[in-house]
């Protein structure tokens, strides 16, 4: 079997691709209006949209590259991708370098590597895996061992500290396991369990962590720190109205009143200058985005496919989920980018990386035994 | 490949596949709605709120508390101070606006960019970041007349520390300073360009001198002018403290040392409080507020005489022979004395080979405990030592409070030395000679003290025998710490010898008398230096500074309730009775001086 098919080239989501392309362009449009003209720090502003496009093609490539193997490989590397990945968490706090504060990143030469997103392929595949052996409702014992399986590279995650990745982390696992399934008895012991399990968090919050959670149930409470940011893009967002006021016409970004609209504030710039016409079509995008994994976890030709189908949405449900409900001011403010909008090397690679994972997943849907 | 084919029979989970569609149907309302409400229905509230903008918010600053002596003096309070703050938000060209500020102010353009590099991170946005943190007034005026021209730039009014008493309260007050890169991180409160304790009480009550910031909504425009403010939170002043010190006293202690290297503390015996604290030579802690010159920076370190070392809590000494009290104290405590029984002092004791000579070269003659002390015989305490050995010694001591700190509330208190068996194997890895039982017992050796503690223990045998920990603020409560091992029989004995050492013919403390009030004293000398037989036979005055001995002085007098603990160190004052006895009566003169008889100390 030649690595493409012709078939599958057939059969491929062209759809999704598109989607996924129209989507980073939007983002790189969107960079670029947010950088504006001012100079940030001695560094040009506009390099970030520049050096955007260049991460893009680089997503483009590991894209292609989770494309051309047959997905079912990934089952017989599930466990030792899980333990390389959990080595390389190990790794971290020794080898690890710091950038703002955090032990985060492995210094590969080349580039610095962040295995806590290595992380979240990790538990995509190895849910995939364990969960999809079969197929009945997970009872407790079954839902212990595969929550056991995530905890230990959350649990790591966490302690770099990285909540945002490490909770990520778990939700996907957790969408996982719902997509699969709970036994009734499971489901509601849980629905009592986990609000009582939540307070318990905060006592192993930081407390900048504490603060950000304070600061949302009440803005006013420190206006110059967290609660500011979610003032000055709630006045960005909804000064926008219905039309926006045009592309590189924000005021409120412009004028820099807005922090970190590059990275996980990106939305707020956008609704800004697209206005509520705008939200509406990108939230839509978003929308049919994620409907194309459903569609590719229903048609998958296995469960291990669908389960890898379903893992990829909840990895961008939950970031589309969290990042617009804080920017939106309905949630705390954790630092997790918007997909394909927000700026970042590493995230816009793993996007495209799992996109192309679904592409594989879509494109052998009508595969049958070949081997 | 078959290995990895899954049977056709398991189906994706319907329910699994219809969650997932009902997510997304709820991603997309809940954020429509919340998009709709923002952009539409609260539309037009919000563009008037993003058009007249830019509302920011302000810190202000709370005064730190204001520190008084125990009269209700003041001795440290706040001044306005002003500082150039940049923002950069609001600022068009920063290399331009930095390299203006420094033709302005004459301040190194390289050191600016510094400052603002390392400030940059822990500014929050439209904060004014502090660039100079104390201008002159002519820098003030040059500023606020161009600012405009500079949008960013601003004066940020600021309130600084100041100590109206400079150098006399040095030691106790301690200073403030900008804060450091790690105490910002440490400590939510702190701003950058904060001033924050650094010593002495500054340091130890920083929380409670420090108040809460206020905040300030102001409006500006685009390029940042203020146009309306509004207060959101008051700044909560920090707390005003008053201290037990009487700056008076104090101010006449400092006089007394003037040109000297020592310490003096007046301690109420009763409840542990000081009422002077001086530690000479001293610096003037203004200078960290509004910044050393290189100049100044260097004198004070390079300074031969160590200003910035307290004396009263961080220098020890060798105590000489105001040990002996506790030496005696032991003796009693170890029922190793017959208080009848005397001493033959010819001047000298022997041990093996060694001679071990008395102060007084021809010796006391014969003397029991009493004159022991009164005369300080250094014969009778050879003895006392060797039967008492290093262990009785040193277990007495250390419940007198020597070899640990006082615990008062000021920093780097150091302990002192009490030398036990096992100290001087892990220090020396010897075993511990007999005859250094002999040195011990006169205060020589090893034993290190600083004067509190021996403030202290002078209380402590005045007040019945608890020791009680040295207080700084006024209404502290006593807080007794241990208590000596005597009963009051055998510390009135003690205080009888201290009494007759002032009141005796052949009393060492003679100078310290007063009418009508009772006084006692013990003197001591410590060696600095063993002196070589050709420096004996000098003259005081021709022995070099650095190897004369130490002059101690520790007493306490009372009249009726009102009872004073006065020590007083003087580094190479040479002898305990000329060299710091006379600063001792002069303290008490005006102590007792200043409140006519029968009235008690207010407390």
């Amino acid at each position: 079997m030649s690595p493409v098919d012709r078939r599958l080239l057939i059969h491929m989501n062209w759809f999704l691709l598109g989607l996924a392309g129209v989507l980073f362009f939007v983002g790189v449009m969107n960079l670029y209006s947010a950088s504006g003209f001012r100079m940030e720090d001695g560094m040009s502003v506009n390099s970030f949209y520049q050096k955007q496009l260049i991460w893009g093609l680089m997503g483009f490539g590991g894209m292609i590259t989770f494309m051309l193997f047959d997905y079912r490989h990934l089952k017989t590397i599930a466990w030792p991708l899980f333990f390389v990945t959990v080595l390389l968490l190990i790794a971290v706090p020794f080898a690890g370098k710091t950038i703002y504060g955090a032990r985060r990143w492995l210094d590969l030469g080349f580039f610095n590597f962040q295995p806590s997103e290595l992380a979240k392929i990790t538990i995509l595949i190895i849910g995939a895996r364990i969960l999809s052996k079969d197929s009945d409702p997970l009872g407790f014992t079954k839902l212990a061992y595969v929550v056991g399986v995530g905890l230990v590279p959350a649990v790591m995650v966490i302690l770099q500290p990285d909540l945002g990745s490490g909770l990520n982390i778990l939700l996907i696992l957790g969408g996982m396991i719902l997509y699969r399934g709970l036994t009734s008895k499971v489901f509601k012991t849980m629905a009592v369990a986990i609000p009582c399990i939540i307070p318990l968090g905060w006592l192993f919050m930081h407390d900048y962590q504490k603060r950000r959670v304070v600061s949302f149930m009440d803005p006013a409470s420190d206006p110059l720190g967290a609660g500011y940011h979610i003032i000055q893009s709630e006045i960005a967002i909804g000064s926008g109205r219905l039309w926006g006021k045009g592309f590189l016409g924000g005021t409120q970004s412009q004028l820099r009143f807005l922090p970190e609209k590059h990275t996980d504030f990106a939305i707020a710039v956008f609704g800004e200058e697209w206005g509520f016409v705008g939200a509406m079509s990108l939230l839509s995008l978003f929308c049919v985005f994620l409907y194309q994994m459903v569609v590719t976890a229903r048609d998958a030709k296995d469960l291990f496919g669908s389960y890898l189908a379903a893992g990829v949405f909840f990895y961008f449900f939950w970031q589309i989920l969290i990042n617009m409900g804080m920017v939106l001011g309905l949630m705390p403010v954790v630092g997790i980018p918007l997909p394909f909008i927000s700026y970042g090397g590493s995230a816009t690679v793993v996007n495209f990386c799992l996109v192309g994972l679904v592409l594989n997943v879509s494109m052998r849907r009508y595969v049958f035994k070949q081997g | 490949m078959s290995s990895l084919h899954d049977s056709k029979s398991q189906q994706p989970p319907k329910t699994g596949l219809l969650l997932l569609q009902g997510l997304i149907l709820l991603l997309f309302f809940i954020f429509a709605l919340r998009f709709w409400f923002l952009q539409i229905h609260k539309g037009i509230y919000f563009e008037e709120q993003a058009k007249n903008n830019q509302l920011r918010q302000d810190r202000l600053y709370a005064p730190r508390g204001l520190i008084r002596d125990r009269e209700g003096k003041l001795l440290a309070l706040n001044e306005p101070a002003y500082a150039l703050g940049l923002v950069r938000e609001d600022c068009k060209d920063l290399d331009a606006t930095m390299l203006t500020v420094s033709k302005w102010t004459g301040v190194d353009l390289a050191k600016l960019k510094d400052v603002f590099k390392k400030s940059r991170k822990r500014v929050k946005p439209f904060e004014p970041l502090i660039l100079i943190p104390n201008l002159t007034f002519k820098q003030v005026a040059i500023i606020e007349a161009n600012a405009l021209h500079w949008p960013g730039l601003e004066v940020v009014v600021r309130s600084r520390r100041k100590y109206l008493q400079g150098p006399l309260l040095s030691h106790v007050l301690g200073y403030v300073a900008e804060s450091t890169e790690a105490e910002l991180e440490a400590d939510e409160g702190l701003a950058v360009g904060d001033f924050t304790g650094k010593q002495g009480l500054e340091f130890m009550l920083e929380k409670r001198f420090r108040g809460v910031k206020g905040r300030r909504q102001v409006e500006v425009d685009a390029t940042g002018r203020r146009l309306k403010e509004r207060i959101l939170n008051p700044p909560v002043a920090g707390e005003d403290i008053d201290l037990s010190i009487d700056i008076e006293l104090q101010t006449l202690g400092g006089k007394l040392l003037e040109g000297k290297a020592g310490a003096v503390v007046v301690m109420n015996p009763d409840n542990g409080q000081i009422l002077a604290f001086v530690s000479a030579p001293s610096y003037d802690n203004n200078l960290f507020t509004t910044g050393f010159s290189r100049k100044d920076w260097a004198e004070l370190q390079n300074n031969p005489m160590h200003p910035l070392q307290n004396r009263v809590i961080q220098s020890v000494y060798p105590p000489g022979s105001v040990f002996k009290l506790a030496v005696a104290a032991a003796g009693l405590h170890y029922n190793v004395i017959n208080l009848k029984e005397t001493v033959h002092c010819p001047g000298f004791v022997k041990l093996g080979k060694y001679v071990f000579r008395c102060w007084k070269k021809y010796g006391h003659g014969d003397v029991n405990m009493e004159q022991a002390l009164v005369q300080s015989c250094d014969v009778y305490f050879y003895k006392l030592g060797m039967k008492l050995g290093v262990d009785r010694i040193s277990e007495f001591a250390f419940k007198a409070g020597f070899g640990k700190k006082t615990g008062i509330s000021l920093p780097h208190e150091k302990p002192g030395l009490i030398p036990t068996r096992a100290w001087k194997r892990r220090r020396f890895g010897e075993i511990w000679h007999p005859g250094e039982n002999l040195n011990f017992a006169i205060g020589q050796g090893y034993t290190l003290t600083s004067p509190l503690q021996v403030a202290r223990f002078i209380s402590s045998v005045v007040n019945g025998g608890r020791l009680l920990r040295p207080q700084l603020l006024a209404g502290e409560p006593a807080e007794e710490q241990g208590r000596l091992p005597l009963s009051d029989v055998q510390l009135q004995l003690i205080r009888k010898a201290m009494i007759e050492t002032v009141d005796g013919a052949h009393g060492t403390a003679r100078r310290l008398r007063m009418k009508g009030i009772v006084v006692g004293g013990k003197t001591g000398t410590a060696q600095v230096v063993k002196l070589t037989d050709e420096l004996k036979k000098m003259k005081d005055k021709d022995i070099p500074y650095k190897y004369r001995d130490h002059a101690w002085m520790a007493s306490f007098a009372e009249r009726g309730a009102e009872r004073y603990v006065i020590v007083c160190m003087v580094e190479h004052g040479l002898h305990g009775a000329s060299g710091a006895g006379p600063i001792v009566k002069a303290l008490y003169d005006q102590l007792y001086a200043k409140k006519p008889e029968g009235e008690a100390v207010r407390d």
